[in-house]
Protein backbone atom coordinates (compact mmCIF):
# COMPACT_ATOMS: atom_id res chain seq x y z
CA UNK A 1 0.00 0.00 0.00
CA UNK A 2 1.07 3.49 -0.61
CA UNK A 3 2.43 5.17 2.04
CA UNK A 4 3.11 8.84 2.05
CA UNK A 5 5.98 10.60 4.54
CA UNK A 6 6.08 14.20 5.62
CA UNK A 7 8.56 15.02 8.19
CA UNK A 8 9.56 18.26 9.79
CA UNK A 9 12.19 19.54 12.44
CA UNK A 10 11.00 21.59 15.41
CA UNK A 11 12.69 23.67 17.94
CA UNK A 12 12.26 22.12 21.29
CA UNK A 13 10.32 24.84 22.71
CA UNK A 14 7.06 25.87 23.65
CA UNK A 15 6.44 28.47 20.47
CA UNK A 16 6.69 25.42 18.95
CA UNK A 17 3.75 23.30 20.08
CA UNK A 18 1.38 25.71 17.97
CA UNK A 19 3.43 25.22 14.64
CA UNK A 20 3.17 21.58 15.47
CA UNK A 21 0.00 21.40 16.10
CA UNK A 22 -0.96 23.84 12.35
CA UNK A 23 1.13 21.03 10.74
CA UNK A 24 -1.16 18.06 12.08
CA UNK A 25 -4.21 19.65 11.53
CA UNK A 26 -2.76 20.84 7.62
CA UNK A 27 -2.03 16.84 6.97
CA UNK A 28 -5.16 15.49 8.96
CA UNK A 29 -7.61 17.74 6.82
CA UNK A 30 -6.18 16.68 3.22
CA UNK A 31 -6.80 12.98 4.89
CA UNK A 32 -10.11 13.92 5.46
CA UNK A 33 -10.06 12.86 8.65
CA UNK A 34 -12.71 14.75 10.75
CA UNK A 35 -12.61 18.11 13.40
CA UNK A 36 -13.40 15.56 16.39
CA UNK A 37 -10.93 13.23 15.84
CA UNK A 38 -7.79 15.71 14.32
CA UNK A 39 -8.46 18.24 17.51
CA UNK A 40 -7.60 14.40 19.73
CA UNK A 41 -4.24 13.49 17.52
CA UNK A 42 -3.36 17.43 18.21
CA UNK A 43 -3.92 17.11 21.76
CA UNK A 44 -1.96 13.46 22.36
CA UNK A 45 0.84 14.35 20.40
CA UNK A 46 0.81 18.53 22.02
CA UNK A 47 0.76 16.78 25.57
CA UNK A 48 3.44 14.32 24.51
CA UNK A 49 5.48 17.31 22.84
CA UNK A 50 5.35 19.37 26.10
CA UNK A 51 6.69 16.56 28.46
CA UNK A 52 9.72 16.61 25.81
CA UNK A 53 10.47 19.97 25.92
CA UNK A 54 9.56 20.74 29.95
CA UNK A 55 11.09 17.87 31.27
CA UNK A 56 13.05 15.69 28.62
CA UNK A 57 15.52 18.47 27.54
CA UNK A 58 15.52 20.30 30.42
CA UNK A 59 17.00 17.29 32.32
CA UNK A 60 19.25 16.74 29.67
CA UNK A 61 20.54 20.08 30.05
CA UNK A 62 20.23 20.69 26.44
CA UNK A 63 18.96 24.43 25.41
CA UNK A 64 18.90 23.72 21.86
CA UNK A 65 17.08 20.19 21.03
CA UNK A 66 15.02 19.37 17.87
CA UNK A 67 11.73 17.46 18.17
CA UNK A 68 11.35 15.58 14.56
CA UNK A 69 8.41 15.26 13.57
CA UNK A 70 7.20 12.41 11.23
CA UNK A 71 3.68 11.63 9.53
CA UNK A 72 3.42 8.80 7.83
CA UNK A 73 -0.21 8.21 5.94
CA UNK A 74 -1.75 5.63 3.97
CA UNK A 75 -5.27 4.83 3.17
CA UNK A 76 -5.74 3.25 6.29
CA UNK A 77 -3.39 4.15 9.06
CA UNK A 78 -2.41 7.45 9.98
CA UNK A 79 1.37 7.86 12.14
CA UNK A 80 2.86 10.42 13.86
CA UNK A 81 6.23 9.88 14.87
CA UNK A 82 8.06 12.36 17.41
CA UNK A 83 11.57 11.84 17.51
CA UNK A 84 13.49 13.49 20.40
CA UNK A 85 17.35 13.25 21.55
CA UNK A 86 16.96 13.72 25.14
CA UNK A 87 17.13 11.74 28.35
CA UNK A 88 14.95 8.79 28.02
CA UNK A 89 11.56 9.17 29.12
CA UNK A 90 9.19 6.37 28.65
CA UNK A 91 5.39 7.97 29.25
CA UNK A 92 4.17 4.00 30.06
CA UNK A 93 6.41 4.55 33.61
CA UNK A 94 4.54 7.35 34.90
CA UNK A 95 1.49 6.75 37.61
CA UNK A 96 -1.57 7.87 35.81
CA UNK A 97 -4.08 9.49 37.47
CA UNK A 98 -7.14 6.07 38.00
CA UNK A 99 -10.41 5.85 37.77
CA UNK A 100 -10.68 6.90 41.46
CA UNK A 101 -8.55 10.18 41.20
CA UNK A 102 -10.88 11.25 38.49
CA UNK A 103 -13.32 11.07 40.33
CA UNK A 104 -12.38 13.15 43.56
CA UNK A 105 -13.44 16.93 44.09
CA UNK A 106 -11.58 19.12 42.09
CA UNK A 107 -10.56 20.52 45.43
CA UNK A 108 -8.44 17.32 46.35
CA UNK A 109 -7.43 16.43 42.48
CA UNK A 110 -3.79 15.21 42.34
CA UNK A 111 -2.98 17.13 38.67
CA UNK A 112 0.06 15.13 37.88
CA UNK A 113 -0.63 12.71 34.59
CA UNK A 114 -2.74 14.41 32.98
CA UNK A 115 -1.11 15.23 29.78
CA UNK A 116 -0.04 11.43 29.33
CA UNK A 117 -3.56 10.33 29.98
CA UNK A 118 -4.54 12.15 27.35
CA UNK A 119 -2.18 10.83 25.09
CA UNK A 120 -2.84 7.17 25.50
CA UNK A 121 -7.03 8.51 25.20
CA UNK A 122 -7.26 10.74 22.30
CA UNK A 123 -5.26 8.06 19.47
CA UNK A 124 -6.10 4.95 18.36
CA UNK A 125 -2.44 3.39 19.29
CA UNK A 126 0.38 5.21 21.43
CA UNK A 127 3.51 3.14 21.63
CA UNK A 128 6.57 4.31 23.06
CA UNK A 129 10.31 3.05 22.19
CA UNK A 130 13.75 3.95 23.07
CA UNK A 131 16.58 3.24 20.32
CA UNK A 132 19.78 4.52 18.91
CA UNK A 133 19.88 6.98 21.55
CA UNK A 134 16.72 8.53 19.81
CA UNK A 135 13.07 8.84 22.21
CA UNK A 136 10.50 7.72 19.44
CA UNK A 137 6.78 8.55 20.56
CA UNK A 138 4.20 6.84 17.99
CA UNK A 139 1.04 8.03 18.00
CA UNK A 140 -1.69 6.04 15.56
CA UNK A 141 -4.95 6.85 13.88
CA UNK A 142 -6.80 4.50 11.70
CA UNK A 143 -8.44 6.10 8.83
CA UNK A 144 -10.87 3.27 8.10
CA UNK B 1 -3.93 34.40 23.31
CA UNK B 2 -5.84 37.59 24.31
CA UNK B 3 -7.33 37.81 27.32
CA UNK B 4 -10.15 40.52 28.90
CA UNK B 5 -11.40 40.80 32.26
CA UNK B 6 -14.79 42.96 32.76
CA UNK B 7 -16.89 43.90 35.34
CA UNK B 8 -21.11 43.02 35.47
CA UNK B 9 -21.92 43.71 38.96
CA UNK B 10 -20.11 41.68 41.34
CA UNK B 11 -19.70 39.25 38.26
CA UNK B 12 -15.96 38.90 36.76
CA UNK B 13 -15.82 38.50 33.09
CA UNK B 14 -13.19 36.79 31.94
CA UNK B 15 -13.07 36.54 27.36
CA UNK B 16 -10.04 33.93 26.58
CA UNK B 17 -9.26 33.60 22.75
CA UNK B 18 -6.95 31.71 21.15
CA UNK B 19 -5.68 28.43 22.45
CA UNK B 20 -4.54 27.42 25.91
CA UNK B 21 -1.89 24.74 25.34
CA UNK B 22 1.79 24.89 27.86
CA UNK B 23 3.02 28.49 26.16
CA UNK B 24 -0.44 30.27 26.43
CA UNK B 25 -1.55 29.04 29.80
CA UNK B 26 1.28 30.54 32.33
CA UNK B 27 0.30 34.20 30.96
CA UNK B 28 -3.72 33.73 31.21
CA UNK B 29 -2.93 32.45 34.66
CA UNK B 30 -0.90 35.36 34.95
CA UNK B 31 -3.17 38.05 33.80
CA UNK B 32 -7.00 36.88 35.89
CA UNK B 33 -5.49 35.31 38.78
CA UNK B 34 -5.19 38.99 41.03
CA UNK B 35 -9.02 39.47 39.79
CA UNK B 36 -10.07 35.74 40.69
CA UNK B 37 -8.56 36.16 44.28
CA UNK B 38 -10.98 39.52 44.58
CA UNK B 39 -14.17 38.06 43.51
CA UNK B 40 -16.88 35.48 44.29
CA UNK B 41 -18.27 35.03 41.36
CA UNK B 42 -16.58 34.30 37.64
CA UNK B 43 -18.04 33.88 34.45
CA UNK B 44 -15.44 32.12 31.80
CA UNK B 45 -16.21 32.80 28.25
CA UNK B 46 -14.18 30.57 26.43
CA UNK B 47 -16.36 31.43 23.08
CA UNK B 48 -13.06 32.39 21.07
CA UNK B 49 -10.85 29.29 22.67
CA UNK B 50 -10.08 26.61 20.28
CA UNK B 51 -8.08 24.28 22.07
CA UNK B 52 -7.55 23.71 25.60
CA UNK B 53 -4.46 21.05 26.57
CA UNK B 54 -4.13 20.11 30.01
CA UNK B 55 -2.76 23.08 30.70
CA UNK B 56 -4.99 24.85 30.04
CA UNK B 57 -7.42 22.28 32.75
CA UNK B 58 -4.51 23.29 35.25
CA UNK B 59 -6.18 26.99 35.22
CA UNK B 60 -9.39 26.00 34.78
CA UNK B 61 -8.80 24.14 38.17
CA UNK B 62 -7.00 26.73 39.55
CA UNK B 63 -10.15 29.46 39.23
CA UNK B 64 -12.26 26.64 40.66
CA UNK B 65 -10.31 26.14 43.60
CA UNK B 66 -10.05 29.37 44.06
CA UNK B 67 -13.34 30.32 43.98
CA UNK B 68 -14.63 27.39 45.74
CA UNK B 69 -12.97 28.33 48.77
CA UNK B 70 -15.13 31.22 49.08
CA UNK B 71 -18.32 29.27 48.45
CA UNK B 72 -18.42 31.57 45.11
CA UNK B 73 -19.25 30.57 41.61
CA UNK B 74 -18.21 29.59 38.32
CA UNK B 75 -19.82 29.58 35.22
CA UNK B 76 -18.36 28.51 31.66
CA UNK B 77 -19.35 30.27 28.43
CA UNK B 78 -19.36 28.87 24.44
CA UNK B 79 -17.24 25.24 25.61
CA UNK B 80 -17.08 23.65 22.40
CA UNK B 81 -17.62 19.90 21.67
CA UNK B 82 -13.75 19.21 21.45
CA UNK B 83 -12.84 20.94 24.79
CA UNK B 84 -16.25 19.71 26.38
CA UNK B 85 -14.75 16.53 25.54
CA UNK B 86 -11.32 16.84 26.87
CA UNK B 87 -13.74 18.30 30.39
CA UNK B 88 -15.32 14.60 30.39
CA UNK B 89 -12.67 12.14 30.12
CA UNK B 90 -10.86 14.31 32.66
CA UNK B 91 -13.63 14.32 34.89
CA UNK B 92 -13.65 17.96 35.20
CA UNK B 93 -17.25 18.73 33.96
CA UNK B 94 -19.13 17.12 36.76
CA UNK B 95 -17.65 20.40 38.32
CA UNK B 96 -18.39 23.42 36.54
CA UNK B 97 -21.39 24.75 35.92
CA UNK B 98 -21.61 25.33 31.53
CA UNK B 99 -24.35 27.63 29.92
CA UNK B 100 -24.47 28.43 26.26
CA UNK B 101 -24.94 32.34 26.34
CA UNK B 102 -23.51 35.21 28.40
CA UNK B 103 -27.31 36.05 29.45
CA UNK B 104 -27.74 32.51 30.60
CA UNK B 105 -24.90 32.74 32.77
CA UNK B 106 -25.12 36.04 33.90
CA UNK B 107 -28.97 35.07 35.95
CA UNK B 108 -27.25 31.82 36.84
CA UNK B 109 -25.47 33.52 39.43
Amino acid sequence: MDTTTEFRKFSANLDSLEPIREFLTGLANKLGLDKSRTYKLCLAVDEIATNIINYGYLKSGITDGMIDVIVDSNKELLTVTLEDTAIPFNPFENKLPGEVDLALPLEERPIGGLGIMLAKENVDEFRYEFENGKNRNIFCVNLK
Amino acid sequence: MNVSISKNENIVIITAEGSIDSKTAGDLQSQIMGTVAETNNVLLDLSGVSYVSSAGLRVLLMIYRQIKSKNGKVILVGVSEEIRDVMSMTGFINFFEITDSIENALNSF
